[in-house]
């Protein structure tokens, strides 16, 4: 069936440098904002911007992603001719297929988007974290009869860890550079484009041995070939949540910053997540609860300032959260103290546990062994 | 494990009593713990038994359940073979009863055919509970029972498990038997070997606003909750999204449920939020439910309240129930701070100043009651010759004015009286009002237009009512006439006492009110209708009778005309005056009370000895005060009381007066059991209070009756009643129980003559054998609240919802 437009999602990263928060799951797993994981962002954009046909493009520690996303009926993303299909490696007559970058990946699978045949494919990652209609994106591709069209977002500091961007008075890109010592703007990649499917094509063919990524190879191969290259102003929040420190701040922002994403506040462009089927939270004891976003199943006899909590985690009488995250079916013992901590799925702590850090810490079962007191 | 042995029948063509909530859906679709929805738990439970046959029977509007419920596929039931099925009734007109009939199963009786399970449950939507029903079939087949219904404590559940075949065999039966529900099979069914299972966790049946309220609230006991959502047997509910709920800086909480989505900055004490609710700074709310989207604003203090969804209360608003009569508000109402409300009643009659029938008395008390709440009321009525005759010296004279009428001067004169902080104005009129009779004229339509032309005039001599309530026929033209007016905008409530009378006339008199662009449809108009057409809301005196109005048996033909406001139709019950008291009523023989319950007795030798009976204690006493016609059942009391008192020794006293026909009949009935039977015939009945308290039981047989005030006043006499469950006899009175003790009277469903003599039987036995039980029945029958206030405080909630229309 002719498609418009399909969307290739890439959630393959392994995110290094969230340390132990990714050690056995990907990236786009990552839960985010006590309720979410990253990979919702993405399939949510997909199904409010009526984008319904996506391949997944898979790698690292794909299953806990597989089994979360499933057939997509969280997306409204189950539908007959289209929906979510999931590419993993797989092993073919010339070897197995590993892939080696962001368009290495896309290349192995073009035969899935050759069956849908579209005239656009929209290339997104699983581990970002904003709202966008990627029909506006799509429309101003149509509109300047672009070959490619870069969604970009402003930087204000480490420009050197993006793809920077320089554009012409009209928009059109004449300069990238994938992470620069020195950067020529502050118009920064956000990993999304726009591609026509026969430029695509084109370009990811040209060099089999070579071309492996979109910011490292291929967009330079298009400008080397004089393509219409379109730079699109994304202007709502965008977070790109590589680090642990990005992570936090990003979770952080929900709280501080009434302005991003707004959850709560917008019924408009709603931000789907599989149901945890638990009932709501309960708040069992005059407690302080402040500053906070608190999800279902949670039990909570504690006090609570500036922190996330995600469903099913349970704290304890007298123990104090600060400026934390906490991840599901986390249980917090009595008379702990929590600062600037993150805390990873299903860690247990002992009553009379002190994890009080000044910087941001991850915190989980290995790090907590030998802590507390157990027979309080 | 092989192919589950159980298919399940959800029975949600029953509608309990649960006011507003549910005006627009059924009580399974009712929002519990926040997050879920009643049918959930029933569902989940059949889930989690691994049933996969489900077959839902909805009655009325089933929209939301549909909605909610959609494919099943959150509970396992989207399947291939056997699944869920909503199977709906085939005949819209039969009214909903306390449990499914057979008949209604007739209806989808391919279902009960085809499906291969040997093992049927029958369950309800309105149950809070966690129930492995495959522990319930063991038992069932470990005992060898034919039914087994299953309870908790001594709460009955409309649940029961049997063979399939059996109940094949009752439902292909269902016109041959006399056995209309499977309740009646284990209450009366000599052959069947009925055994009881008992659930031991936290079980609710959820049947009305208190237990609603309570069983939300028991949730908040973690013993409770935990036996409710247990992780092994989770309760499962329609798919969701919604953010995790915020607090912001001011937010205080203390044994709360919140839900997702929500906002929450104010203060939150033993109460469950549902999602995406908004709660500003400074806002109080202890002990309530607040459902989805509600928005409470600043300062808003709300206490045993129930909010329905997307209600805003606004700033600074007082919100105060009881756990008992929880506060209501509906689905999007705006509530705003409004405390003292200034209402004008506009009536044709009112207590104590002229008094033909009910309405009078509704309209005397319900406004000096709601004066005494502290609300501005104003009462309009016609000035009868009655009247003037009467109450000469206390009436106030006004001036006079002219009234143009079928473009003629009419001159009136109003006077006015304050009673009881009630401010009444009376509207003389030489050619319309000055009469003996209050109706039965010739132009009685065109008498009562006047009277409504006058009362919208009226009204550039007041300050704006927040809303004017209309009553009957006699002043249903008033919304028409405010369209036509300056005062557009007004809000009213039309209450329906009694749709039998409509006020039919020729169309002209529209014309006489100089209303020119109103569409005809033919040569006579009817005022009821009008006014169904065009008040602000509606309602009648009971949420039984209200529902009874939608069929053409009890609405007749104004059934359209309401069905189509049915979204703003209302039922609230009328109360009883304080001054209604055993204790202090100084016209019975011997005060007593619920303490001193014994002394009714003697009330009861004396009216043995004035109406002329035998003396004797032991003989149950059946009394009865009412207008003699039709609609009060005497045709079934003919039919049946020959028979009862050939066999049984009873003593029946009747006081009242009415049709000739029905007088005749019960007449010769006297004269046959003269030592039983003792009429009272076309005396007054103004002072029946002797028969109230010297009566065993009081009898209620009507096929129709809007609310009744006769069982409450029973009731309060500690008289038990015996009715036929309509309209507010429905409300008030239930059922004896001899499984759970539970009730407060006796009562019988169809209209039919077998079912009357039955349930006098049954009153009979209990009397003469069971004493003790018939004591507890009588301190809870004086234990009823049916208070003049409590009615008041449901009109304050109703004519907020009008105001914020």
């Amino acid at each position: 069936m002719k498609k418009q437009v399909i969307a290739m999602v890439m959630v393959g990263g392994r995110g290094t440098r969230l340390e132990n928060i990714t050690a056995s799951t990907a990236k786009p797993a990552v839960s985010f904002g006590g309720k979410y994981k990253l990979i919702d962002f993405v399939l949510s954009n997909l199904s409010n911007s009526n984008i319904l046909t996506c391949g997944i493009i898979t790698q690292y520690e794909p299953h806990e992603l597989m089994n979360y996303i499933g057939h997509g009926s969280t997306w409204d993303l189950d539908i007959y001719g289209g929906g979510i299909a999931f590419l993993t490696p797989y092993t073919s007559q010339s070897g197995e297929l590993w892939q080696k970058g962001t368009a290495h990946a896309i290349l192995q699978h073009f035969r899935f988007i050759e069956q849908h045949d579209p005239d656009y494919v929209l290339i997104l990652s699983g581990d970002h974290v904003y709202k966008m209609d990627y029909n506006n994106l799509i429309n101003e591709h149509i509109k300047r009869k672009a070959d490619i069209t870069i969604s970009t977002f402003t930087v204000v500091n480490n420009q050197s860890r993006y793809g920077i961007l320089e554009t012409n008075n009209k928009n059109q890109v004449i300069s990238f550079e994938e992470k620069p010592e020195f950067p020529k703007s502050k118009q920064a990649s956000m990993g999304i484009y726009v591609f026509n499917k026969n430029i695509l094509n084109e370009l990811l063919k040209e060099d089999l041995e070579t071309n492996f990524d979109f910011g490292q190879d291929i967009i330079p191969l298009a400008l080397s070939q004089k393509k219409n290259i379109i730079a699109y102003k994304f202007k709502g929040y965008f977070r790109d949540v590589g680090t642990i420190e990005s992570l936090y701040n990003a979770n952080m922002d929900l709280i501080d910053n009434p302005q991003f994403l707004r959850l709560n506040e917008l019924k408009e462009f709603p931000v789907y997540t599989r149901s945890t089927n638990l009932p709501p939270h309960h708040i069992l004891q005059k407690c302080t609860v402040s500053n906070s976003l608190i999800s279902d199943g949670c039990l909570i006899y504690g006090d609570i300032y500036r922190s996330i909590i995600s469903s099913g985690v349970v704290i304890e009488e007298h123990s104090i959260v600060r400026d934390s995250i906490i991840h599901q079916n986390v249980r917090v013992g009595a008379h702990s103290v929590l600062k600037n901590a993150i805390v990873i799925e299903n860690s247990v702590i002992l009553p009379n546990t002190q994890l009080v850090f000044d910087k941001i810490t991850v915190i989980d079962n290995d790090f907590l062994w030998g802590t507390g007191d157990a027979n309080e | 494990m092989l192919m589950n042995n159980l298919l399940a029948v959800v029975d949600a063509t029953f509608k309990d009593n649960l006011e507003q909530l549910t005006l627009h859906r059924m009580p399974g679709a009712l929002p519990f713990a926040g997050k879920f929805r009643l049918i959930d738990f029933t569902l989940s439970n059949m889930s989690n038994s691994d049933i996969i046959n489900v077959a839902i029977f909805p009655y009325g509007n089933y929209r939301s359940l549909q909605d909610h419920i959609g494919s099943g596929k959150r509970w396992n039931l989207d399947r291939r073979r056997d699944g869920l099925f909503i199977l709906p009734p085939k005949n819209q007109y039969i009214l909903p009863g306390n449990m499914i009939t057979f008949q209604r199963m007739y209806d989808h009786i391919e279902y009960f055919k085809r499906s291969k399970q040997e093992y049927a449950i029958i369950t309800a939507p309105n149950i809070v509970w966690n129930i492995d029903f495959n522990i319930v079939l063991e038992e069932h087949i470990e005992k060898n029972a034919d039914i087994t219904e299953v309870m908790h404590e001594n709460i009955r559940l409309k649940t029961f498990l049997l063979k399939k075949s059996l109940l094949l065999e009752y439902i292909m039966a269902y016109d041959t038997l006399e056995y209309r529900t499977v309740i009646d099979l284990v209450e009366k069914a000599p052959n069947l070997k009925i055994s009881i299972y008992k659930h031991k966790n936290y079980t609710r049946s959820i049947t009305d606003t208190f237990n609603y309220l309570k069983s939300n609230l028991d949730m908040l006991r973690f013993d409770i909750g935990s036996s409710i959502f247990q992780p092994d047997r989770p309760v499962f509910s329609k798919q969701k999204s919604a953010p995790p709920a915020k607090y912001l800086t001011n937010a205080k909480i203390n044994n709360s449920m919140v839900s997702s989505g929500s906002i929450v900055d104010g203060t939150v004490i033993n109460s469950i939020i549902g999602r995406n609710v908004i709660i500003k700074k400074g806002a109080i709310i202890k002990n309530s439910y607040i459902m989805a989207r509600s928005f409470i604003e600043e300062n808003a203090h709300i206490e045993y309240a129930i909010i329905d969804k997307q209600t805003v209360v606004k700033k600074d608003t007082l919100i105060t129930g009881g756990l008992r009569n929880p506060y209501i508000t509906q689905k999007e109402q705006v509530v705003s701070n409004i405390e003292k409300m200034r209402i004008l009643f506009v009536a044709s009659e009112s207590y104590p100043f002229i008094k033909t029938g009910g309405l009078a008395d509704v309209i005397g008390s319900l406004s000096r009651n709601l004066a005494r709440l502290g609300h501005d009321i104003t009462v309009i009525i016609p000035l009868y010759k009655k009247i003037k005759d009467t109450f000469q010296e206390s009436l106030k004279r006004g001036e006079g004015r002219n009234i143009v009428f079928n473009s003629t001067n009419y001159h009136i004169r109003v006077y006015s009286y304050i009673y009881k902080k009630v401010k009444h104005y009376f509207i003389e009129s030489h050619d319309f009002f000055d009469y003996d009779n209050v109706y039965g004229l010739k132009n009685d339509v065109e008498r009562f237009t006047f009277f409504n032309k006058v009362a919208v005039e009226m009204l550039e001599e007041f300050e704006p009512f927040d809303v004017i309530h209309i009553h009957d026929w006699h002043t249903s033209l008033i919304p028409l006439l405010l369209n036509n007016s300056p005062y557009k905008d007004a809000k009213t409530l039309l209450t329906i006492h009694n749709i039998d009378y409509q006020g039919i006339a020729k169309n002209d008199i529209i014309k006489k009110l100089g209303i020119t662009d109103f569409i005809y449809r033919d040569d006579y108009i009817n005022a009821l209708e009008i006014g169904i057409n065009t008040a602000t809301k509606l309602s009648t005196v009971s949420p039984t009778y209200k529902e009874e109005l939608k069929y053409e048996y009890y609405g007749k033909n104004l059934t359209y005309s309401l069905l189509k406001r049915d979204r703003e139709f209302y039922g609230i019950l009328n109360g009883i005056s304080s001054s209604l008291n055993p204790e202090t009523d100084k016209l019975i023989f011997h005060n007593y009370s619920i303490e001193s319950i014994e002394s009714k007795l003697k009330n009861k030798l004396y009216l043995q000895e004035i109406m002329g009976l035998k003396k004797d204690p032991e003989t149950l006493v059946i009394g009865m005060v009412t207008r003699i016609v039709e609609q009060k059942g005497f045709d079934l009391i003919l039919h049946s009381f020959d028979e009862i008192f050939s066999k049984y020794d009873l003593q029946f006293v009747l006081l009242g007066t009415g049709d000739k026909k029905y007088e005749e009949e019960l007449l010769k009935l006297e004269a046959k059991f003269p030592d039983k039977i003792k009429l009272n015939l076309g005396y007054d009945a103004t002072i029946p209070n002797y028969i109230y308290a010297g009566s065993d039981v009081f009898l209620m047989p009507s096929r129709f009756e809007p609310c009744g005030l006769g069982q409450m006043i029973a009731l309060r006499y500690g008289t038990l009643p015996i009715v036929r469950d309509t309209g507010g006899l429905a409300d008030t009175i239930f059922k004896y129980d001899h499984l759970t003790k539970k009730g407060n009277g006796f009562k019988f469903y169809n209209y039919d003559a077998k079912e009357l003599k039955n349930t006098i039987i049954e009153a009979y036995h209990i009397f003469n054998f069971d004493k003790e039980i018939w004591k507890m029945l009588m301190k809870r029958a004086m234990k009823s609240d049916n208070s003049l206030k409590r009615s008041a405080s449901r009109y304050i909630e109703l004519y907020r919802a009008v105001l914020e229309n």
